[in-house]
């Protein structure tokens, strides 16, 4: 008895089959699989199928592993081991289910988690290309704008110092209007592409931080009265008068927030609110909060507001105001919160660090309408202008502009290749250059020029115009020799102060 | 008259061989994914013509992105190949050439047919011209999900395998 459970239990995992040299059953145990004597082995399953003419070509035992012989894996899992014996071939079938059991569920947990990280890294990477043409077609886009807008701006600037109606003053005005819009989008498009691209770096300086909330408290009381909304602003006392940050982009952050509050609420308040979390030695925290009672944000789209291009209803914009706060907030260190109840309003708040001068500074003086007025008196000569641009439309504009002011001579040449030819037969007091010209850069004629024997040539005042606006662009121009840069579209004014900057 | 060939299925892990291999026999699919191991032997007669069919042994083999890892044995008595990759991964036929090399080694002379999987869930056109811009020849695009050209892709090694018995 205790014999054949021995034998049993021996035996019970393995199994002997006999068969000839075409594969037919001469002899066979039948534990794991039926295989009747006298059939072909390739019928009991189709694994064996092979198994004669392998062995006709063999010499040798081959072995087979892991072969799944039930119709799941946990039903008959087994290596297989072929013996030629002489003129017949013996199998030995090893049922090794259990093993190969455990073997499969790591198998199971390893290539589903390379599979998943392999479709997660191609959705990034598709994500990113998505984001990288994105970002390629807005900067493009925008820079096509560019000179269009600088001309438009120009271009009404002068037809407002025309003999005008009533009727045409205010059509001019809603144009203005219009045209400072569609400037500040475009400075929108710029910054969230320049955050993209991680070239947007923080520029902090001491400022005037009463000066930023009269600021703010001025525009958006005007701003939100023509609504019919009231606009408050709470300052907490203890915040000192002077910070150090990037006062720009603060005034960024702040006014898109605000913008959008007063975009989207219709009746009732917003109010900004500016507390001291925290001081210690020469840094406090503060906490920004604008909250309005205006139409409040779904929570299905609490994840995507802050995503560029994404805006809730039909307004006015191109959706990049809060992608633009989240960029920014982020170089601060800082992440955007809010609450938000759809029909209620909504509450947008931040916490931002700054350093604060433990004395108070002594500020540059800020230019003022008195400080800015032009050089030149009356009586003097003319300034003597070479403008190189090869676009004719901005050509007209930027002579308009420069012509109507009665100071300067102008020079038009449309191609870089000729501005060596002009300036060397004519002295001239300023160049104003587009960067971008045909056969030759403006950046690389300018090192031209700054390396040309004759002084009073090597020395003109250059100014350089572009629509590639990106500060590291910027750079380059100034590095290259120019005295100043301006980027498209920039308004008359600013054009003439830089100017007169480098004349006298 | 009938002829019995052995074909057998490999590639990558989770390129969809299984599921080739169950719609053409079953004409079943899940999307459940079961890793393969080791090897699964299933057999289905294709008819050639009214008197002729062809008995295919399909094993597929558990999936490897090193085909140097292939067991011999299990490449014994082939008569046909199918390499499977899955055309939503670029990781399963970016070194496609290697791999049909090692196979060509390994198993000389033996027909490969060479199939990208899973085109349901890209867009075919964007998908042909990957491929051809990376110089990668196949015999089939397939969607074991759908059924497209599984049929096709075994009919057709099952006629070159009759074919090349006579």
């Amino acid at each position: 008895m205790l014999n054949k459970l021995k034998e049993n239990y021996k035996n019970s995992n393995l199994q002997f089959i006999l068969t000839d040299a075409d594969g037919l059953i001469l002899d066979s145990g039948q534990t794991l699989m039926t295989c009747e004597i006298g059939t072909a082995i390739g019928e009991v399953h189709p694994f064996f199928f092979s198994i004669p003419s392998i062995m006709a070509s063999t010499e040798s035992t081959t072995n087979f592993h892991c072969v799944q012989l039930g119709s799941t894996i946990d039903a008959l899992t087994a290596d297989i081991e072929v013996f030629k014996k002489g003129e017949n071939i013996l199998v030995v079938i090893y049922d090794l289910t259990d093993h190969y059991l455990s073997y499969q569920a790591m198998a199971q947990s390893r290539n589903e988690s390379i599979i998943d990280s392999e479709l997660i890294l191609l959705k990034n990477h598709e994500l990113q290309e998505r984001e990288r043409f994105k970002n390629e077609f807005i900067q493009n886009f925008s820079h096509e704008l560019r000179n269009p807008l600088t001309n438009i701006i120009a271009l009404t600037n002068i037809l407002e110092r025309t003999d005008l109606t009533t009727e045409q003053e205010r059509i001019i005005k809603i144009l203005k209007e219009s045209t400072s819009n569609l400037k500040l989008m475009l400075e929108d498009i710029l910054s969230i592409s320049m955050i993209a691209k991680g070239k947007l770096a923080l520029n902090p300086s001491v400022f005037n931080f009463g000066q930023l909330v009269d600021f703010l408290r001025l525009t958006y009381t005007t701003r939100a009265k023509e609504k019919g909304l009231i606009f408050t602003i709470t300052v907490d006392e203890n915040i000192p008068a002077y910070i150090e940050g990037d006062r720009l982009r603060l005034l960024q952050v702040l006014t898109n927030l605000c913008d959008n509050a007063v975009k989207y609420t219709e009746t009732g308040n917003i109010a900004l609110q500016i507390d001291l979390n925290q001081k210690w030695a020469n840094t406090i925290s503060l906490r920004f909060g604008i909250k309005d009672t205006g139409a409040g944000i779904p929570a299905e789209s609490l994840e995507t507001i802050f995503e560029s291009f994404e805006q809730l209803g039909p307004t006015e914009g191109v959706g990049l105001g809060l992608a633009i706060v989240k960029g920014l907030l982020t170089l601060m260190g800082s992440t955007i919160n809010i609450e938000s109840i759809a029909g209620e309003g909504s509450h947008f708040y931040f916490d931002v660090k700054f350093n604060f001068p433990l004395h108070q500074p002594s500020l540059p003086v800020l230019e003022t309408n008195k400080n800015r007025k032009r050089k030149k008196s009356k009586d003097s000569p003319k300034f003597k202008v070479l403008l190189v641009e090869d676009n004719e439309q901005v050509q007209t504009a930027l002579f308009k502009m420069l012509i109507d002011t009665g100071d300067f001579f102008i020079d038009v040449v449309g191609d870089g290749a000729l501005v060596m030819e002009e300036i060397v037969n004519n002295p001239y007091d300023i160049i104003l250059m587009d960067v971008n010209l045909p056969n030759i850069s403006g950046d690389q004629l300018v090192k031209v020029i700054r390396s040309f024997p004759l002084k009073n040539i090597k020395k003109i005042p250059i100014i350089g115009v572009t629509a590639y606006s990106y500060e590291d662009q910027l750079k380059t121009y100034l590095k290259s020799g120019m005295n100043a840069v301006l980027a498209k579209p920039f308004d008359e004014n600013e054009l003439l102060k830089t100017m007169y900057r480098f004349l006298n | 008259m009938q002829i019995s060939k052995k074909v057998v299925i490999l590639g990558h892990f989770g390129v969809g061989k299984t599921s080739l291999i169950r719609r053409f026999v079953e004409n079943s699919f899940t999307d459940n994914y079961t890793v393969s191991i080791g090897v699964h032997i299933t057999k289905k007669v294709v008819e050639i013509t009214a008197d002729k069919s062809v008995s295919l042994i399909l094993w597929d083999l558990e999936g490897t992105d090193d085909l140097n890892h292939v067991r011999e044995s299990y490449l014994l008595g082939t008569h046909g190949i199918i390499y499977v990759f899955d055309v939503s991964r670029p990781t399963t036929f970016q070194e496609i050439q290697q791999d049909l090399a090692v196979l060509e080694n390994k198993a000389p002379l033996i027909p490969i047919k060479v199939v990208g999987n899973k085109i349901d869930l890209v867009i075919a056109e964007e998908v042909i011209e990957i491929l051809g811009n990376n110089n990668i020849s196949y015999d089939f695009l397939t969607s074991a999900k759908t059924g497209g050209k599984v049929n096709d892709l075994f009919e057709q090694l099952a006629k070159m395998l009759a074919l090349d018995a006579e």
